[in-house]
């Protein structure tokens, strides 16, 4: 039995060095590309509605903390992130507001695990995120788990699935309060 | 020798005890009268210590947008670190979680919203659409947390009322002012405490200059202002232009002093009489007013008793080749009586001016030029008995010039009538009626302090309605009837209006509310009925249903429990709502005003007793016009009184000695009317002043003799020109206008009595 345990060990450290490289390579991957633009859908399920939400639009990235989704449809929105703050703004009203991230620990959840991802910045997701990663394999793509360190936050949001294929985000799921919502990303170039 | 030299010592030393035991007093609302009506009263009280002397605001400029907002985030929370401040407004202003939690707890018992039917199916499905919108949209995260508990919005609402600045635009964290190129950070913040002395004061703002420093500001710039800035920045500013100003006269009459008498005695004697009337005016300010002196008083007073200076040269110039000093006291001695007496009767106008600080000013400058005489007269022949002082002969030119002048009668009232021609034509003296030019902050302070107000959306002080006194829930009620008065000009005639009510509604209108709020089954129907056809879940809305049934049982909130469980509110509410002695006083600010006769005629509609409109300008301008006429008043009493003693002291030639003195007056108020000067009590002291200095030259020079008067009255003027002039190139309006008009008086004052003397039988 002794042995067994044992033997388990010697395989899974391999396995998790292997994974750790994995990611690292990932993250260099992603570090590469200072600025990139994709087409998004999104499909918001929240527990007080019977129905999903859905949505789509663009979202752009520009190393090294500009992150911008620009919601076309139903409703044309413009959610901007610098540094620590954010910008919403919605034209058909004339809304324009601030906000700092930190004070919204739903949206902070969010923005820095899109954020890091696309700046490849590993030290920065483990700042905020206990990460349990998948590598990818022929048959599927990468699956990175991101779960919020600060209680503020996993409060507000559970939990976070980030995967693609290369250094490309596919999926974003984000679990909290008991809806999910998974946006779906097409990569433009 | 000896003797000069241990009476300098002894005055220096009288005067260091004076000054260190006593004390000055700095603060310019003390200078200035107690109200005569309510509305002037409460205006004096808020100048002293009124929640706007609290105020601080900064601008930060000089360097690039990201990195002013960088700059401008640091040194706020700087500012809120160092706990000196009981507010700091900049862009990340926000509600603690503590203060969250409170106020959503309230927000049906605070929100004006609160009306029976806010909560019908009708008022609610328009809500319930609004929140399904904002769920589709991206920010629905933050809809998602208050919207199921709060669906009508009562909260967000409350929050931004609170928190939001209208006026300024949120960049980066950071307030900026609208449209402002190059670009400029805003800062606000309220010094902890209330009713500060300058000393803690100055302390905050050296807090606020070194948060700024922390803040690695690189080549940015800290434009600070506010009434606290006010009272210590720029008064050490003026201090310095003072300082430097006397060090530079006293250097020029050094020199002037030396270069016609070659004697460095003689500058020894004339600092005795100056000093001696100084400490004797200081200690009897003290002793009536029972401890301290108003520096102003101090520094009015003192150039006042420049004409003091005279003494001493006129002694020395006129004592004759044979006399001693004593004797030429002595000769002198009733001239230079009438000449010091009629002076003092001349400043003892203001004793009856009503005007706390300009009796001071008075009381300070008689004493002193009487004392300044005294000394002169027993004083300066016993410290230099054996004194061989001369002065040298003028240059020729010079000499012939005046000798020509002299006696030429003709001349004075030719001067005297283009002059009173022409202030007749222009309309007679202008005076002055904004506070602001009485105040001795230089010109571009005030001109940054109102862009920095008009920028941050910070009330213009034009306008103020003062609630109460009464019980904290009067006032309350109060302002809520003034709110509603106000409400239907909202937007036109007025821009806005910051009440108590605001932040805190009075209990009775809390109750109000709680018993508007409809209970659990009702409401449940309600909410049933405007969510046909929606696609929220069953109990979607439970948290909504629970928070309104929490608040029908809640005791309405105090301006205690929001001081103790919400800070950032309560600090936006403390200087509206204040507690004096017993009772408790509320005001509340109008902002962007541009019809106030339609917010006077709303207040007045509501003749309530507890809320009164006070005019700040209206108001200052009728305290000023009604001081300036007393003070005008009795200085023209303080004239007739003058030439009695004049007339009862030489008979006709003495009267004929106040012709100069009311000439020059004429000249000098034409000569300001023509500059385009607003006659201020400033400029009403220099005329008593200038009227002083009149009376030595005319006394002196009407007495028939030898030219040798001539050249001491010359070298009097020449004197007094050279200390006043300089002041006259001042930036500081106080000092600018003292100086034109003591520096135009006394040329005119000696050319006329020059004209008007009698000429010299030459032999």
């Amino acid at each position: 039995m002794r042995h067994w345990l044992l033997l388990l060990l010697l395989l899974a450290a391999p396995a998790r060095a292997q994974e750790d490289a994995a990611l690292a390579r990932l993250m260099a991957g992603f570090a590469a590309q200072p600025r990139s633009t994709a087409a998004f859908t999104e499909e918001k399920a929240i527990p007080e509605l019977d129905l999903p939400l859905p949505s789509e639009g663009t979202l752009s990235w520009q190393a090294p903390d500009r992150l911008e989704k620009h919601t076309t449809s139903p409703i044309d929105e413009v959610l901007r992130v610098a540094g620590g703050r954010l910008l919403y703004e919605r034209p058909d009203r004339g809304l324009r507001r601030e906000f700092a991230l930190e004070e919204q620990p739903e949206m902070q959840a969010l923005v820095e695990a899109v954020r890091g991802t696309l700046a490849g910045d590993l030290a920065a997701l483990r700042r905020h995120y206990s990460i349990a990663f998948t590598p990818e394999a022929p048959e599927h793509g990468w699956r990175m788990l991101l779960t919020p360190l600060s209680l503020r936050v996993r409060s507000a949001v559970q939990r976070i699935v980030v995967s693609g294929r290369g250094p490309q985000v596919r999926l974003i799921e984000t679990e909290g309060g008991g809806g999910v919502s998974r946006m779906q990303i097409h990569p433009r170039s | 020798m000896r003797r000069l030299i241990g009476a300098l010592l002894l005055l220096a030393a009288l005067g260091g005890t004076l000054g260190l035991s006593i004390g000055i007093r700095t603060d310019l609302a003390e200078f200035l009268p107690a109200g005569r009506t309510p509305a002037g009263a409460f205006l004096l009280r808020e100048l002293r210590s009124g929640a706007a002397t609290t105020l601080l605001l900064a601008g930060i400029e000089g360097a690039p947008e990201a990195e002013l907002a960088r700059i401008a985030r640091e040194t706020a929370a700087g500012l809120r670190a160092s706990g000196r401040f009981a507010f700091v407004g900049d862009g990340t202003t926000t509600l603690g979680e503590a203060e969250q939690a409170l106020l959503l707890r309230y927000r049906y018992l605070l929100s004006p919203e609160t009306r029976p039917e806010a909560f019908t199916a009708a008022a609610l499905r328009p809500r319930l659409e609004a929140l399904l919108d904002g769920l589709r949209s991206a920010a629905s995260p933050l809809l998602a947390r208050f919207g199921f508990a709060d669906p009508t919005g009562a909260f967000l609402g409350l929050a931004r009322a609170w928190l939001g600045e209208s006026r300024v635009e949120t960049r980066d964290g950071a307030w900026f002012a609208a449209g402002a190129t190059p670009p400029r950070a805003l800062l606000l913040a309220r010094i902890a405490g209330a009713g500060l002395g300058a000393e803690a004061q100055g302390e905050a703002i050296a807090a606020f200059r070194a948060a700024f420093a922390a803040a690695r500001p690189g080549p940015a710039r800290l434009l600070l202002s506010g009434p606290g800035v006010f009272a210590t920045e720029a008064a050490a500013a003026i201090r310095a232009d003072v300082e430097l100003i006397t060090l530079a006269s006293a250097g020029l009459l050094a020199g002037f002093l030396f270069w016609r008498y070659r004697s460095p005695l003689l500058l020894g004697l004339v600092a005795v009489p100056l000093a001696a009337g100084t400490i004797a005016g200081f200690a009897a300010v003290a002793l009536a007013y029972g401890g301290a002196v108003h520096g102003i008083a101090l520094g009015f007073g003192m150039t006042m008793l420049g004409v003091t200076v005279d003494y001493p040269i006129l002694l020395v110039t006129l004592r004759r080749p044979e006399e001693s000093l004593a004797g030429a006291a002595a000769r002198i001695w009733p001239t230079l009586r009438l000449a010091a007496a009629a002076a003092a009767t001349g400043l003892a106008a203001m004793l009856g001016s009503g005007f706390p600080g300009l009796v001071q000013l008075g009381l300070f400058a008689g004493t002193g030029l009487l004392v300044a005489a005294a000394t002169t007269r027993w004083v300066l022949p016993w410290l230099v008995p054996g004194a061989r002082i001369a002065a040298r002969p003028l240059p020729r030119p010079l000499r012939s010039l005046l000798e020509a002048l002299r006696g030429r009668r003709a001349v004075a009232p030719a001067l005297v009538g283009l002059a009173a021609l022409g202030l007749l034509a222009l309309g007679g003296p202008a005076w002055q009626r904004d506070l602001a030019a009485l105040s001795p902050v230089p010109r571009a302070a005030q001109a940054l302090d109102a862009e920095l107000r008009a920028s941050l959306g910070a009330p213009d002080v034009r306008l103020i309605l003062a609630l109460g006194p009464g019980t904290e829930e009067a006032v309350l009620a109060a302002s809520e009837r003034l709110g509603a008065a106000v409400a239907p000009l909202l937007g036109g005639a007025v821009q806005g209006i910051d009440l108590p009510s605001r932040y805190l509604p009075s209990i009775a209108t809390q109750q109000a509310r709680r018993s508007a709020l409809p209970d659990a089954a009702a409401l449940q129907a309600e909410l049933a009925t405007a969510s046909a056809g929606l696609p929220f879940r069953a109990g979607a809305f439970a948290p909504f249903l629970a928070g309104v049934e929490e608040s029908r049982g809640l005791p309405p909130l105090t301006a205690a429990r929001l001081a103790e469980e919400a800070p950032t509110i309560a600090a936006r509410l403390s200087p509206l709502l204040s507690r004096r002695g017993e009772a408790v006083e509320g005001i509340a600010l109008a902002q962007g005003v541009t019809d106030p006769a339609a917010l006077r005629a709303a207040v007045a509609r509501l003749a309530d007793p507890a809320i009164l409109l006070v005019d700040v300008k209206a108001e200052t301008e009728g305290l000023l016009a009604a001081y300036g006429r007393a003070t005008l008043l009795w200085a023209l009493a303080g004239g007739a009184l003058v030439l009695a003693l004049l007339g009862f002291g030489l008979g006709r030639p003495g009267l004929r000695a106040a012709l100069p003195i009311g000439g020059a007056l004429v000249v000098t108020l034409a000569v300001l009317t023509l500059l385009g000067e607003a006659l201020s009590l400033f400029h009403l002291a220099s005329l008593l002043l200038l009227a002083g200095l009149a009376i030595d030259y005319s006394l002196f020079l009407a007495t028939p003799g030898d030219d040798d008067s001539l050249e001491a009255v010359l070298n009097c003027a020449v004197a007094t020109l050279l200390t006043f002039g300089l002041l006259a190139f001042c930036g500081t309006p106080v000092l600018h206008g003292i100086g034109l008009t003591v520096s135009v008086g006394v040329a005119s004052a000696f050319l006329l009595a020059c004209a008007l003397s009698p000429r010299i039988a030459r032999a």
